[in-house]
């Protein structure tokens, strides 16, 4: 005949003080300095969906999403696309499209009198595409000002 | 074939790096029709709810080819078969291809949406 375990109770145990779950207020997650401006800097130049979306590739794309060799998402190529994100200025009345890539890089994509532009921020370089003028070229990741300056100046 | 799930799809544009690489995964419809694509790839590629499959584009292997010789500079694209436990159709497209490429390929594929009863609220 099978035996049960005992129900735990409360106090089959005691943890020692410093080993106590936190209490209620101390589970509040802290943001990172500056987090709020890149949330509003987020809103105001990709919208609702584009806000949403990086928050969607922050928390569920761990290593080895898709088919297995996905990548998540890059601290630095992050850096960079906020700091892209800061210097740029889109045409009125667009709303970029951002896009997780396999390589852990994020990927901005747009228009601008009817011809695609993009830039992907990919750990380590840029990739900068604009049909209008057939820049399809890459540039080191430190150099985002350049790429704002050049695709949407 | 290639399968365009939601991080390379947000309702409105198809990123490009879905054929930028490195070592793009596609499949081959000489193995498997495209009706039955719809099935292989909601099992092998989709991760609900996090990532789900959006639509599938389809483009032959000799417009590949063409586009990348036709290309400034010109390029060799390829699709070398590599069959996986959960597609034997799964083939690679080696390497990287540049944006420029990439655009092209966007264009002249054909876009396949899912079938109406996978989208819910969608009616025929």
């Amino acid at each position: 005949m099978p035996v049960l375990a005992p129900a735990y109770t409360q106090c089959a145990y005691r943890l020692a003080e410093n080993l106590q779950p936190p209490s209620e207020p101390d589970r509040l997650a802290h943001a990172e300095p500056g987090s709020a401006a890149r949330e509003e800097l987020l809103l105001a130049k990709l919208g609702p969906r584009g806000w949403g979306r990086l928050h969607h590739f922050r928390r569920f794309y761990s290593p080895g999403w898709g088919e297995g060799r996905g990548r998540s998402l890059s601290p630095r190529a992050t850096e960079a696309f906020f700091s892209f994100l800061a210097a740029a200025r889109f045409p009125e009345g667009v709303q970029p499209s951002l896009f997780l890539t396999d390589e852990g890089g994020l990927e901005l994509a747009w228009e601008e009198n009817g011809e695609a532009v993009q830039v992907a921020f990919q750990p380590g370089r840029l990739e900068l595409y604009r049909k209008g003028d057939g820049t399809d070229r890459e540039l080191p990741l430190q150099r985002w000002d350049e790429a704002a300056q050049h695709l949407c100046p | 074939m290639r399968a365009i799930c939601t991080d390379k799809w947000d309702g409105e544009r198809i990123s490009p790096s879905a054929f930028t690489g490195p070592d793009t995964s596609v499949s081959r419809l000489a193995v498997f029709p495209l009706e039955d694509h719809w099935e292989l790839f909601r099992r092998g590629v989709q991760r609900p709810p996090e990532r789900l499959l959006s639509l599938m584009v389809e483009i032959g292997v000799g417009k590949l080819a063409q586009l990348g010789q036709t290309h400034s500079p010109p390029a060799e694209i390829t699709v070398e078969a590599d069959a996986v436990e959960w597609n034997r159709a799964h083939a690679v497209m080696p390497g990287r291809r540049s944006r420029g490429i990439a655009n092209r390929i966007l264009g002249a594929a054909h876009r396949h949406l899912p079938p109406c009863e996978a989208v819910p609220g969608r009616t025929r």
